[in-house]
């Protein structure tokens, strides 16, 4: 291995305490992060699934990319695979991801990942120092907060360590870096599903419940730590590429077309620094600095001169919305990451528990006893009080921790619910992000996968923003234009990025292809790049003359430079087809079928409210709504038989067959789904 | 020349000592312990340079810590051009930063502050520390010539000290602006280009060839922002109103709202 890798993972078994190093070589085939974390999986307990999320056989995987530690823009995220216990019905085989510093140290550690497996017998964490790896007694961390435990580990691994000062690592090796600490909060400790996993002060691994499980394994956190590099195979390669990227970024000195792209309500779509912090946009101004994770040039987080807040975005920084007080709302969302709830499934929880309360089923001598003041969750001190409940079981948070729909079903009301619209966990116990009638890379998606995509810069942020905006910087036929030219292998296809309802749009052979599009580059370039969904893929951008974004041309150009190989596009898309197609071996493992890959009946019966998209309307390309739009069941049907036969899957079934898992060179997984009779 | 080879020509005492000869015997006072390091040997060659005038880099980097975005890609950049890998141990650049802290101090940037009096230069025993009179007065660390004895390192005022200890050779090392830079073609030092400068995503480091002020300790902390950068809402003062915000432009995710109609 030329560069990128350091050539091992870590093996923790918590059981017996041991660790071993498992050798990344062995896994090249699948690229890195996201595909090494799924083909370890399968070879260490694939044979034994089914089984659940809290079970001692699941594993929690930890995986760096090739270009973690590297400036590689936006490449730092971690991606956390394992069974999640937020899922449902069946806890799939899932994932997350957090950013920050995390992979940063555990590649200058010298790991390209870590996989934990077991349980402990008593509380524990895990202190990687270099090449040491070590099980600690985690006794005075086990129930802090997710700050207090993070603070309180850097201590512990480096005694001498003062800001602003170097401090001795080990041997003759130093650092001003702080340990890279990510931790369950006093939510996963007590095994809730809504359990996150938390890095820094606002650096969420949301989805899947990983808290949880970590909570189960009597682990609280991992810190990591390293005076070493990464690699890079050809530097000077790296050098240019890395230059040649600053056109595609924000000019923060001198913007193009400042005067429309200029200011925080276009950062989303510009990239502009600092837009994800929703509390601290209108003036008076808290004095702020943008802030980024590792190797990001954008910095869309925000640390602010009152110290609330810090690093977090989007729903981290808006789970609690207090009126009047933007403070009060800082310091309730600030104690939701200190307590490890993951706020895209509190947010769900939460609004079902006001829903059940106007609807007259909850509350004091109510059919569902609830002991929380849910008439006063606009005052300030309703937090404290809900978030307490819920992670520490009491009350009526006893049952909230198990999440939404898992919830709604020990009170016999998830099936009528859901399919009514009233709970909207639309995609597999994860709540419904965007309009799944009309905005449906999304919804398909994430029904084709196994939680909530959450992939804004696919058709998000580029095309649905941009038109929301009312001032878009192309025209509906230039962005099918441009954006489909980036969409290699299938590019030449404007009716990919189709969202009409006509012959050429949300049913179409077209839309199969970016729907497999989105779950390739997904799982390669995203999962495997340890790329951000908020910075890739980048296929248009307002910020070079022609508006052509760095994709299909930065992914391979970066790969070369720091592993060596010549790896094309096209030839990482295929990658992404294998590791999705092993994905979902593993679900299928599991009981997944094609008849529950379908939505809740709201999205066939009940109009949508729509979303800004290019569309083909009439002979010509629009911006429109497709607002009042329904899902055609039998459409939706016959485009997802199409979906697997596309993706060398059984038609009817969307097994995949014994021809595709070999073609790929994963017989062994063929092998596994012959002897449980799954083979597509 | 060769990038890796020293000039001849530089402005330090000459020294003739090898590690093995100052350990043993170029420094009696550090056998008397590690006070010593600190004290004696800087006592003894510091008085040496009394009254010495030294020529001024004709290059300083100067930065804006309240701009940086901690992204850390200036020190990746600094490392991998001048060893070929990304490793923030090596960097002659560090962004420090607490993650929880308070703006501004949350983040501190260090670099070399190319010292007009510069005491790496003045105290190193073997004369590895040098300045580069055929490449702008640029204070440098010839590794070659080092004996890792980390005197550099405890002479130089800064907090953090501005030298680095490469921990993979065991030398000491420090910014050189580019000069030296194996795993980059372009020409760097003064009137060349800077690879933190060059990839730094918010423009916050920047190359002048003014002598920043001495005595000031933030003399080299400037100010870099400019209306566009206020204009994403980021103040140093909640009473500036950034001028994008005085006309509310579209309003997303908590932007400024549009004026009602009058």
């Amino acid at each position: 291995m030329k560069g990128g890798y350091t050539g091992k993972i870590a093996r923790v078994n918590l059981t017996d305490k041991s660790v071993s190093t498992i050798s990344t070589e062995k896994y090249l085939a699948f690229g890195g992060g996201h595909g090494i974390g799924s083909a370890i999986f399968f070879d260490l307990v694939g044979d034994q699934l089914p089984f659940e999320a809290f079970d001692k056989r699941n594993l929690i995987i930890m995986m760096t990319s090739p270009f973690s530690g590297t400036n590689v823009p936006a490449s730092g995220r971690c991606e956390v695979q394992g069974l999640g216990p937020m899922l449902y019905p069946i806890e799939w085989f899932g994932h997350s991801n957090f950013g920050g510093r995390f992979t940063s140290q555990l590649k200058f550690a010298g790991w390209d990942g870590i996989v934990v497996e077991g349980a402990a017998s008593a509380p524990v964490w895990i202190n990687i120092i270099n090449d040491k790896v070590t099980i600690e007694d985690g006794k005075g961390v086990w129930g802090m907060d997710t700050w207090d435990t993070q603070e309180e580990i850097a201590r512990r691994v480096i005694p001498s360590l003062r800001q602003g000062e170097w401090a001795q690592v080990a041997d003759d090796d130093f650092t001003t870096q702080v340990p890279a600490v990510v931790c369950c909060g006093p939510a996963g400790e007590n095994l809730s599903r809504l359990g996150c996993l938390l890095h820094g002060p606002g650096s969420q691994a949301a989805l899947c419940g990983f808290g949880g499980v970590f909570g189960s394994k009597n682990l609280k956190a991992i810190s990591a730590i390293g005076t070493g590099g990464v690699k890079i195979a050809d530097p000077k390669a790296f050098m240019d590429a890395r230059l040649w990227f600053n056109q595609f970024q924000w000019n923060v000195d001198n913007p193009r077309e400042a005067a429309r792209f200029g200011g925080m309500g276009y950062s989303l779509i510009s990239g502009a620094p600092s837009g994800g912090n929703v509390t601290n946009g209108s003036p008076p101004l808290i004095p702020a600095r943008a802030a980024a994770c590792a190797s990001c040039p954008r910095g869309c987080r925000m640390r602010l001169a009152t110290g609330d807040s810090n690093e977090s975005v989007c729903a981290g920084t808006m789970i609690f919305s207090l009126p009047g007080s933007a403070k009060a709302s800082r310091v309730a969302n600030d104690m939701m990451q200190k307590m490890g709830l993951g706020h895209w499934q509190l947010m769900p929880t939460m609004g079902y528990l006001r829903s059940l309360n106007m609807r007259g089923l909850l509350g004091k001598g109510k059919k569902i006893e609830c002991d929380l003041p849910i008439d006063k969750m606009n005052d300030p001190g309703f937090p404290q009080m809900l978030l307490d409940a819920i992670s520490n079981r009491k009350g009526i948070g006893n049952d909230m921790a198990e999440g939404a729909a898992r919830f709604a079903a020990k009170y016999g009301l998830y099936e009528d619910d859901l399919q009514k619209g009233i709970l909207r966990l639309t995609y597999w116990g994860t709540q419904e992000h965007y309009d799944s009638q009309t905005e449906v890379e999304w919804g398909y998606g994430s029904i084709l996968g196994e939680r909530d995509l959450m992939l804004h810069m696919m058709a998000n942020y580029p095309l649905h923003w941009m038109a929301q905006s009312g001032d878009p910087y192309l025209t509906a036929a230039e962005a099918a234009k441009l954006y489909t030219d980036a969409m290699v292998p299938y590019n030449g296809d404007e009716y990919m990025i189709d969202y009409g309802d006509g012959p050429t749009g949300i049913y179409s052979d077209s839309k199969v292809k970016q729907v497999a599009w989105v779950k390739h580059y997904e799982k390669m370039w995203i999962g495997g790049g340890g790329f951000c969904g908020w910075r890739w893929p980048m296929c248009i951008t307002n910020n070079t003359e022609d508006r052509r974004g760095p994709t299909p041309n930065a992914e391979p150009k970066f790969w070369k430079a720091v592993t060596g190989q010549d790896l094309s596009f096209a030839d990482g898309m295929e990658m992404g087809h294998k590791i999705y197609t092993l994905d979902r071996s593993i679900w299928i493992l599991q009981g997944r079928t094609s008849k529950m890959e379908v939505f809740p009946d709201y999205i066939y019966d009940q109009p949508g409210r729509g979303s800004d998209l290019p569309m083909y309307l009439n002979g010509k390309w629009t911006y429109d709504k497709g607002a009042g739009r329904t899902l055609d069941r039998a459409k939706f049907e016959d485009w997802k038989s199409r979906f697997y036969k596309f993706e060398g899957y059984n038609a009817e079934t969307g097994n995949p067959t014994k021809k595709t898992l070999e073609k790929m060179g994963l017989k062994n997984v063929a092998d596994l789904l012959k002897k449980r009779d799954k083979l597509g | 020349m060769p990038k890796n080879k020293k000039p001849d020509k530089k402005e330090a005492p000459e020294k003739t000592m090898n590690r093995r000869q100052f350990l043993v015997g170029g420094s009696a006072a550090l056998a008397a312990g590690a006070i010593a390091v600190s004290t004696g040997v800087k006592t003894a060659v510091a008085e040496e340079a009394k009254g010495a005038s030294y020529p001024e880099s004709k290059g300083y980097l100067v930065y804006d810590s309240k701009k940086c975005i901690g992204c850390t890609t200036c020190m990746l950049s600094c490392s991998m051009v001048h060893y070929g890998e990304q490793n923030l141990s090596l960097s002659r650049i560090q962004i420090i930063q607490n993650s929880f802290g308070k703006f501004p101090d949350d983040l501190q940037i260090s670099v070399c502050r190319q010292c007009v009096t510069p005491p790496c230069v003045i105290n190193c025993p073997v004369g590895a520390a040098f300045i580069d009179t055929e490449n702008g007065n640029v204070r440098r660390i010839n590794e070659e010539e080092c004996i890792g004895c980390k005197t550099c390192l405890e002479m130089c005022p800064q907090q953090p000290h501005r030298t680095i200890w490469n921990h993979i050779l065991g030398k000491s090392t420090k910014c050189d602006l580019c000069i030296d830079t194996p795993f980059w073609d372009e020409k760097g030092g003064p009137g060349g280009k800077q690879a933190c400068v060059q990839s730094c995503p918010m423009q916050a480091i920047k190359f002048v060839t003014e002598t920043p002020d001495q005595k000031e300790t933030e003399g080299y902390n400037v100010n870099l922002r400019n209306d566009h950068f206020l204009n994403l809402g980021l103040v140093d003062d909640s009473r500036i109103i950034p001028p994008k915000y005085k006309n509310m432009g579209p309003r997303m995710f908590g932007g400024p709202k549009p004026k009602a109609k009058q």
